[in-house]
């Protein structure tokens, strides 16, 4: 066994395990933190691929972006740090049995399968080639995608985003159709005295 | 390269224009006043000129961006009918009291429309892998905000939710089976595909497993019965306006892209009724799966469509049946059966559009979306009650609607494939859908009006959007050969 599939089968039983660990987990600090292990046993995938940009782009990205913004989202948020999240388990006969069915095909599938593997190319920098076909051959699939974060940025503003309803006359259409619940008043309510608490504290 | 990426932006300009809009929206709504108005009127402009540009593009059968996305007769039909839903939808969202709650938000608003309609400009155009599943997750993306656009009511937030978790599921099936796809071809786009698969695949087992994935993401995006659970209560809990997009021009696009991925890379150019691949249809039978797909799809919204008392969710099960009845054309395997499924799409468009503008203007005036609120509209509002009733009897397929042209260019072109029990099993599909249609139509005629009832009075502009909508329906159920010649010619993809 050379030194390659040491460390691959290292990292991939730390991927599997802390991604188990990040679902059954009931403290979501522990899981963010098994999901930083999972997400850094990738960096060193792609490592080891000879795709270095990848790599670091996996680790600047998703260890360091958005991992550390769970985190602080987990923290002010929650009361105390190690809040328990409610988690209940439904259907597990089913979904155990569903779950066992596509994982037995699916691991037969890849064990059988004689997959097209592209060849490994060492000792090159995959950087001048990334960028070139980035403005190239992939150039569209290259701007689509920003437009595509646009798109999610000012949804996720949308819908973080606290509502303020307008008292203009326009509102008088106040009950929400067909729905006894009238949510508008109810979720004005807290908004105003959370926003007042807010104003307080500065 | 330069010289191709400068034609290929040429060739391209629709979708710039659609980007332009996107970002003109967001910068109006800054700077406008009276904001509601002025930004649809900005995106309205948008689309008229992005539906001007795309009616340039008509003849032309190209492949631009290195084979990333064809510009080609197949792509112009459905690019013109998505930005007419689109157009549509601006309209009805005008005339939207649901959305007049959140008016500050409204700029956001028409600026994901417009996103989610460059999104599906891309799916019917998307020729490569790795685009297609970037346009599938531009639309999703941008429908599950919008899903959840009246987020303070509760039954749109729920929308929102189930919208999010079923999408990002499907989308996981959707880039898993296209993954392995890649593993097994070795080529990112359907060309290429096409190619490996033609000079044989040794292991079949792993590309059955992809197919079926790759089946899976679609049906959830055309709502094809075992992957439809999410739509009634998107479609319930959405605006009106949101529900009509999702309902017409969501399912539109991700028909198109369903159409050119199956038949671009399992199917040989050219002659569609006899498979490309040795032995791969021979093995596992994938028309008769997308048949009874089809027929499951068809026969259980039906059923299930008996028993609603909100007409929002009785129209999405209705619009779930009439998947089930599109998805026929596929199963044929045939270039008849695809102009079959082009004629339906565009008649679905307008008929589904009309009956849920009707619903929108009723929700306006009576609040309520039940069906027993339509009790007596007959009377309060003969013009509105006689305009649903035709969407209703189009939606059926009866004549003299343009909704009984598709039904008789679907089955039959069902019919001369052979398959006599996919036809029985629509029929019957068909009479039941009958029985809820006309439960609404009973409602407002044969019942009388309450004593206090006003007469429903509709503004100008709302009868215009209307009219506009009741002469594609009554038009193309007598005049019907332009849609169809247009959907017959329309059948060349590049690189068929």
């Amino acid at each position: 066994m050379d030194l390659f599939a040491v460390v691959f089968y290292l990292f991939a039983i730390l991927i599997i395990g802390s991604a188990t660990l990040m679902v059954f987990s009931k403290n979501i600090v522990h899981s963010a933190f098994a999901l930083m292990f999972t997400l850094g046993g990738l960096a060193v995938f792609y490592a080891l691929l000879y795709a270095g940009f990848v790599a670091v782009t996996q680790l600047l990205v998703y260890v360091g972006g958005i991992l550390v913004l769970i985190l602080f989202g987990v923290m002010l948020t929650t009361q105390g740090y190690f809040e328990k999240v409610k988690t209940r388990t439904v259907n597990l006969v089913p979904a155990t049995i569903f779950t066992a069915i596509v994982g037995v095909l699916l691991i037969s599938v890849f064990v059988s399968t004689d997959w097209t593997l592209a060849p490994l190319r060492d000792g090159e920098s995959t950087m001048t080639a990334l960028g070139e076909l980035l403005m190239t051959d992939f150039m569209l699939p290259f701007q689509v995608a920003g437009v595509l974060l646009l798109l999610a940025m000012i949804g996720a503003v949308l819908m973080a985003s606290r509502t303020r309803t307008p008292k203009s006359p326009g509102s008088s259409y106040g009950s929400p159709v067909s729905s006894p619940d009238s949510p508008d008043s109810s979720s004005q309510s807290p908004d105003s005295s959370s926003a007042g608490e807010e104003s307080h504290k500065t | 390269m330069a010289e191709h990426i400068i034609e290929s932006i040429f060739r391209f300009l629709p979708e710039i224009a659609l980007t332009v809009t996107l970002v003109a929206a967001v910068v109006a709504d800054l700077i406008l006043k009276e904001r509601n108005r002025n930004v649809a009127w900005v995106v309205l402009a948008g689309l008229v000129v992005t539906a001007l540009l795309v009616l340039r593009q008509a003849g032309w059968n190209e492949s631009i961006f290195s084979d990333m996305i064809a510009v080609d007769p197949f792509a112009v039909f459905f690019k013109m009918l998505l930005v007419i839903a689109g157009l549509f939808i601006v309209l009805f969202s005008v005339k939207s009291r649901e959305l007049e709650q959140n008016i500050t938000r409204i700029g956001e608003y028409y600026m994901l429309i417009t996103g989610v309609i460059f999104g599906m400009f891309l799916m019917v155009g998307a020729t490569n892998l790795l685009l297609m599943y970037l346009a599938f997750e531009l639309t999703s993306i941008s429908s599950y905000v919008l899903a959840g656009f009246t987020k303070s009511l509760r039954k749109s937030a729920e929308a929102s939710m189930k919208y999010i978790i079923y999408g990002a599921v499907s989308s996981g099936f959707l880039i898993y089976g296209i993954s392995m796809l890649v593993g097994i071809t070795g080529a990112i786009d359907i060309y290429g595909v096409r190619d490996a698969l033609q000079a044989g695949v040794e292991q079949q087992s792993a590309l059955y497993v992809a197919v079926i994935m790759i089946i899976v993401g679609f049906s959830y995006k055309i709502t094809a019965v075992p992957f439809h659970f999410w739509a009634p209560d998107v479609y319930e809990g959405a605006p009106v306006t949101i529900t009509t997009f999702l309902a017409t021009a969501s399912k539109v696009a991700g028909f198109a892209m369903m159409i050119r991925f199956f038949r671009i890379s399992f199917m040989e150019s050219g002659a569609l009724s006899v498979p490309g691949l040795d032995g791969f249809i021979a093995i596992v039978p994938w028309n008769i799966i997308l048949a009874i797909f089809a027929a499951l799809t068809m026969l259980a919204a039906n059923l299930m469509a008996l028993w609603q008392e909100n007409i929002k969710r009785l129209l999405a099960y209705s619009s779930i049946a009439h998947a089930g009845f599109i998805l026929m054309g596929l199963a044929l395997l045939t270039d008849e059966g695809i102009s079959a499924m082009m004629i339906y799409l565009a008649i679905y468009l307008f008929m589904n559009m009309g009956a849920f503008f009707v619903v929108l203007l009723v929700t306006n005036k009576l609040d309520s979306e039940l069906i027993s609120a339509y009790e007596g509209l007959g009377h309060r509002s003969p013009f509105l009650s006689v305009a649903m009733t035709i969407f209703l009897v189009a939606l059926a397929g009866f004549p003299p609607t343009a909704g009984f042209i598709a039904k008789v260019y679907i089955f039959g072109a069902t019919v001369s494939a052979g398959w006599i029990w996919l036809v029985a099993v629509a029929g019957l599909a068909t009479i039941i859908s009958l029985f809820y249609y006309i439960r609404v139509v009973r409602n407002m005629f044969l019942v009388d009006p309450e004593e206090s009832s006003e007469p429903v009075i509709l503004d100008y502009g709302s009868t215009a959007i209307l009219v506009l909508l009741l002469i594609p329906v009554l038009l193309l159920g007598v005049y019907f050969t332009p849609i169809v010649t247009w959907a017959k010619d329309a059948v060349t993809m590049f690189g068929m």
